[in-house]
C-alpha cells in the first residue's frame, strides 16, 4: 500500500487534524480496488500509517462484507439474491451459473477466472435480476443472457 | 448547581452531567448494563430507559441534566418498554444460570427477575455461538451469553490500553475477539474485563466452576505485591456454608480476589498479580519455632532470642517492608533500643512481571516501605562487620551475605531455606491471619481484616516483640 500513501494524504488534508482515524474506511477501499484483496501486510501498513490499533481494522474488514482478506478471481459475478431478484429468478440464475462454473457461491474456479458470490440489494430491483460483473451491472438477465455473458469474459 | 426532579423529587445534580449518574447518585436505581462509571459512554444495551416529561423515552446514560427537567424512572411507559428491551436483550441468550458462574451476581439475571419475567417471545431458534473461546491462560468467553455490551472491549482500549479485544463481524454473528495477533494474555489488567462483566460471558479459569458465589463472601483486605497497596476483597466460604466433610483447608481458601473500589488508591480495578495473591500467600507455611534447625517450643525459641540479645553489643534488625503499620510500632516500642534497625524490601521484581507502569503496578514490590521507612528510616541495609545478632524479619535476606560471626534470629512465615539456617526461627502469621494496615506509596493507609485461622504454632508479631523485650511477659501473657 506504500504506493497510495500520497493519495492517502491528500485524502488527511481534507479532515480536522487528530481525525486519522476516519480515514480507515477510504483507505481500505482504496487498497482492495488497486490489489483486488486486503492482505496482511496492507493492514500493518495501516497501523502504522494511521496510528489505529490492529483490532479496529479487523473489526472494520469483518464488519463490512464487501471487504476481502483473500483474492478472488479475475471476473467477480455478484448474483443479487434480495426480495425483487428472487422473484424474478435470481436463485435459478445461481444455480445456473454454479452448474456452468462446477463452484458454489463463496468459490472461485481453479483456473483463477470466475468468483461467484451472493450480495444483498444493489439498488436496482426494477431491472430485476441483476449481476454485477466487477463494477458493472448486467440487468433484466435469463440464462441465456448469462451464458452470453459469460463468453464475453475472457 | 442544576435541580431536577426525579419521580416528583427535587434533586440537586452536583457535579453529575448525566441523568443515569444523578439518579443512582441521589437513590433512585435505573438498571444498566453496558454504562460504566470509568467508561465512555455508549448507550448500546437501551435499558437504562426513563421517561423525560414532555420528551417521551430515552436512554438516561448519554441524557445531559437540564436544569428543571422532569424524570420518571418507572412510570408505566417505561416498564413496558424496558421489559420489550429485556426480551431484545435475551433474544439470543442462554438462560443458563443454572451452570454459569455469574449466577447470583449477575446483572441480566436480576434485571430478568425484576423487570421483565417472562419467557421469551420469540419463536426463531436462538443463535448459537461460541463456548469456551479461550481469550487467555486466565480467561475464558462464552459467546452464546455476551449481550455485546462492549464494556470489556471499552476496558482494554480506555483504561488499560492494551487495545486487545474488539466486536468483529455484525448483528447476529457479532463476537467478542482479540485481535488475531493478541490474547489477553498481553494484558496484566484483564481480569477485570470478568468483574465489568454484566452477565456470565467472562469467565476466570482459576475460578470456573470453583463454587457458588452466594456460599461466599468477601473480607476487605491489601493487596501486599506492590506499593499502591490496592484495596481487595478476598472470597472465602462463609461460616455458615462450611462443609463438613471435605478437606477442612475448603472452608478457609481464597477462591478469588477482586478488587475493592477505593477512589484514592485503586479505583475500581487491581492487576492480574494481586488477583494470584494464592501464590505468594498460600506457599508452605513454617509452623515450628527451631533452634539451629531443630523443633523447639515458642517459649524456649523466645527465651533463646533473649538470651542472644543480652549476650550482644552490636544488633542490626532487618525489618520487614510486608509488616503492618500496627506490627512495625509494635517493633519500635518494644525492641527500638535493642537494635539498630534497616528497612529492607521483602520482594523484589520477579522475571516477566511488569515492574511499573502508568496505571496502578509500583516497582516497589512490597506493601508498606512507605509506613517502615516512617519509623526506622530510609537508609539502605549496611551491616557492619563486626554485627555480632542480625534479626531478619521477613523474607529476601540471602543469609549467606551476612557476616560470618553473627548470630542471627529469623522471623518468617513460610517454609523457606532459611528457616534452617537461622540460630532461631520464629514463625510469625501473615496478613489474612491477623488485621492491620499498610501505608502506600502516596501515604494512603488502608485496612485489611483477619479472614483466616492462625495455625498453631504460629505466633503474631505484635504479641511476640514485647515478650521478646519484657522478662516474664510470656508467664504473665
Amino acid at each position: 500500500m506504500k504506493h497510495l500513501i500520497p493519495e492517502f494524504e491528500r485524502m488527511k488534508r481534507r479532515l480536522p487534524p487528530g481525525h486519522d482515524a476516519t480515514l480507515l474506511l477510504p483507505c481500505l477501499r482504496r487498497i482492495q480496488e488497486d490489489r483486488g484483496y486486503i492482505a496482511g501486510d496492507d493492514i500493518d501498513g495501516l497501523v502504522a500509517y494511521l496510528g489505529v490499533p490492529r483490532i479496529q481494522v479487523e473489526e472494520v474488514l469483518s464488519f463490512y462484507g464487501m471487504l476481502r482478506r483473500e483474492p478472488i478471481g479475475r471476473w467477480h459475478l455478484q448474483v443479487c439474491h434480495n426480495v425483487s431478484c428472487s422473484m424474478r429468478g435470481a436463485e435459478r440464475l445461481l444455480d445456473h451459473l454454479s452448474g456452468r462454473l462446477g463452484i458454489q457461491p463463496g468459490e472461485t474456479t481453479p483456473d483463477r477466472r470466475f468468483t461467484l458470490s451472493t450480495v444483498e440489494c444493489l439498488g436496482s430491483c426494477g431491472t430485476a435480476p441483476v449481476v454485477m460483473v466487477n463494477e458493472a451491472y448486467h440487468e433484466n438477465l435469463d440464462a441465456a443472457d448469462l451464458d452470453a455473458l459469460l463468453e464475453r469474459l475472457d | 448547581m442544576p435541580v431536577i426532579f426525579i419521580n416528583g423529587e427535587a434533586v440537586d445534580t452536583g457535579e453529575h452531567r448525566t441523568v443515569l449518574q444523578a439518579a443512582l447518585a441521589n437513590g433512585f436505581y435505573v438498571p444498566h448494563f453496558c454504562w460504566h462509571p470509568e467508561l465512555s459512554v455508549v448507550g448500546n444495551c437501551r435499558v437504562c430507559l426513563v421517561e423525560q416529561e414532555g420528551r417521551g423515552v430515552n436512554i438516561a446514560c448519554n441524557m445531559p441534566v437540564v436544569d428543571g427537567m422532569r424524570i420518571e424512572t418507572d412510570s408505566e411507559t417505561v416498564r413496558a418498554q424496558r421489559k420489550a428491551m429485556l426480551q431484545f436483550i435475551l433474544l439470543n441468550h442462554p438462560v443458563d444460570c443454572g451452570i454459569c458462574d455469574k449466577a447470583g451476581e449477575c446483572a441480566l439475571q436480576d434485571y430478568h427477575y425484576a423487570y421483565n419475567g417472562e419467557p421469551a417471545l420469540s419463536r426463531e431458534p436462538k443463535q448459537k455461538g461460541t463456548k469456551f473461546y479461550p481469550l487467555s491462560s486466565r480467561i475464558l468467553l462464552d459467546n452464546e451469553r455476551c449481550i455485546l455490551c462492549s464494556r470489556c472491549v471499552r476496558f482494554t482500549r480506555e483504561v488499560s490500553k492494551s487495545n486487545v479485544l474488539g466486536i468483529e463481524y455484525r448483528g447476529d454473528s457479532a463476537l467478542v475477539r482479540p485481535a488475531e495477533d493478541r490474547t489477553l494474555d498481553d494484558d496484566p489488567y484483564s481480569d477485570n474485563v470478568i468483574d465489568i462483566c454484566p452477565v456470565g460471558a467472562l469467565l476466570s479459569r482459576s475460578f470456573l466452576h470453583q463454587a457458588r458465589v452466594w456460599y461466599l463472601e468477601p473480607t476487605p483486605s491489601v493487596c501486599p505485591r506492590c506499593a499502591r497497596g490496592c484495596n481487595v476483597q478476598l472470597w472465602h466460604r462463609k461460616p455458615e456454608w462450611r462443609l463438613k466433610g471435605l478437606d477442612p483447608a475448603q472452608n478457609t481458601r481464597i477462591l478469588r480476589v477482586t478488587p475493592l473500589e477505593n477512589p484514592r488508591v485503586n479505583g475500581p480495578w487491581i492487576c492480574n498479580r494481586g488477583r494470584d495473591l494464592g501464590e505468594v500467600l498460600e506457599r508452605p507455611r513454617a509452623e515450628q519455632a527451631l533452634q539451629k534447625g531443630a523443633g523447639v517450643t515458642m517459649m524456649e525459641a523466645i527465651e533463646a532470642t533473649r538470651a542472644l540479645m543480652a549476650e550482644s553489643t552490636r544488633s542490626i534488625a532487618l525489618v520487614s517492608s510486608w509488616a503492618s503499620n500496627e506490627e512495625l510500632r509494635a517493633f519500635r516500642n518494644a525492641l527500638g533500643d535493642n537494635f539498630t534497625s534497616f528497612v529492607k524490601p521483602d520482594r523484589l521484581p520477579e522475571e516477566g512481571e511488569v515492574v511499573e507502569d502508568e496505571l496502578l503496578i509500583r516497582a516497589d514490590k512490597n506493601p508498606n516501605t512507605r509506613g517502615a521507612q516512617a519509623l526506622f528510616g530510609s537508609d539502605p541495609p549496611e551491616i557492619p562487620e563486626d554485627a555480632d545478632l542480625i534479626l531478619v524479619w521477613g523474607e529476601g535476606v540471602d543469609f549467606g551475605r551476612l557476616p560470618r560471626g553473627a548470630k542471627t534470629v529469623f522471623l518468617g512465615s513460610w517454609l523457606l531455606p532459611e528457616v534452617g539456617h537461622a540460630d532461631v526461627f520464629i514463625p510469625l502469621s501473615i496478613q489474612t491471619e491477623r488485621r492491620g494496615h499498610y501505608t502506600n506509596f502516596e501515604g494512603v493507609v488502608s485496612a485489611f481484616e483477619s479472614c483466616q485461622p492462625r495455625p498453631e504454632g504460629v505466633i503474631d508479631a505484635e504479641t511476640l516483640f514485647p515478650l521478646l523485650a519484657a522478662p516474664g511477659a510470656w508467664g504473665r501473657g
